[in-house]
């Protein structure tokens, strides 16, 4: 049972961090990429966060960015093995277009949680990212959306992609 | 019961009830969105083969474009508003 535990606390862990810092890197703070991504960040300044944390979490819900991307490699890992985390890539980039948007954050996201997912592959099971990453999410859009921005908006300033 | 579709359950039940309440349209979206992720992998937990692994792509996909039109319905709705003041 603690196995268990310490597994899903360090697959959320890797979860969470591969998709933040993709997602950082290719720029989900800096602007929103459609309307309804800039009125949720607004939305989420007004309660007390940080207005790119919110833009950033606007995005990840007007589009599967890597934070999708990381959910399916998990999945098609679980379900197909190694080749699947590549199908997922193909899978999220035409999910990427249908949102207009450019879809390198999805792609590249679903590639690297793919190799991470091999690299853990002795030691913890897919299954146990596919929970981490839930638990990841929830963490970002699920449990204080002030926090959390304010949180997502210090990491994007010191990595200076504001 | 296996620990990674209790912790999945878990967390669905507390975002559902967030969803109901939350007031504000624009915040229940970033609830919506985590229920969606727990959906899609309560799908491929459940159903163990390539074609689950689809039908919960196709499925967070399909609500991913369903929750970008719910958001830039209410976008487009506020500049409305603020032509007709």
């Amino acid at each position: 049972m603690e196995i268990e535990v310490i597994k899903l606390i360090i697959a959320s862990i890797i979860c969470w961090i591969n998709f933040v810092v993709v997602d950082t890197y290719f720029g989900l703070p800096k602007k929103p990429g459609v309307s309804g991504a800039e009125v949720i960040g607004k939305k989420i300044e007004k309660i007390g966060g940080n207005i790119n944390g919110g833009y950033f979490m606007g995005n990840i819900v007007c589009s599967p960015d890597a934070s999708a991307g990381t959910l399916m490699a998990a999945i098609f890992y679980y379900a197909m093995g190694f080749e699947g985390g590549l199908i997922a890539a193909l899978l999220i980039f035409i999910g990427n277009r249908l949102c207009n948007d450019p879809g390198y954050a999805g792609t590249i996201g679903t590639i690297t949680a793919t190799i991470l997912i091999y690299l853990c592959s002795g030691f913890i099971e897919p299954q146990y990212f596919i929970a981490g990453m839930v638990i990841a999410i929830f963490t970002i859009q699920g449990f204080h959306h002030a926090y959390a921005s304010k949180l997502l908006g210090s990491i994007a300033k010191k990595m200076g992609r504001i | 019961m296996d620990i990674v579709i209790l912790t999945i359950g878990t967390i669905m039940v507390i975002v559902g009830l967030r969803i109901f309440l939350t007031r504000s349209r624009a915040l229940k979206l970033p609830y919506v969105c985590c229920l969606n992720f727990c959906m899609a992998a309560l799908i491929v937990l459940y159903i163990k083969s390539p074609m689950g692994a689809l039908t919960a792509v196709v499925y967070f996909i399909s609500s991913t474009i369903s929750s970008n039109a719910i958001a830039h319905t209410i976008g487009e709705m506020k500049k409305i508003e603020k032509t007709m003041k």
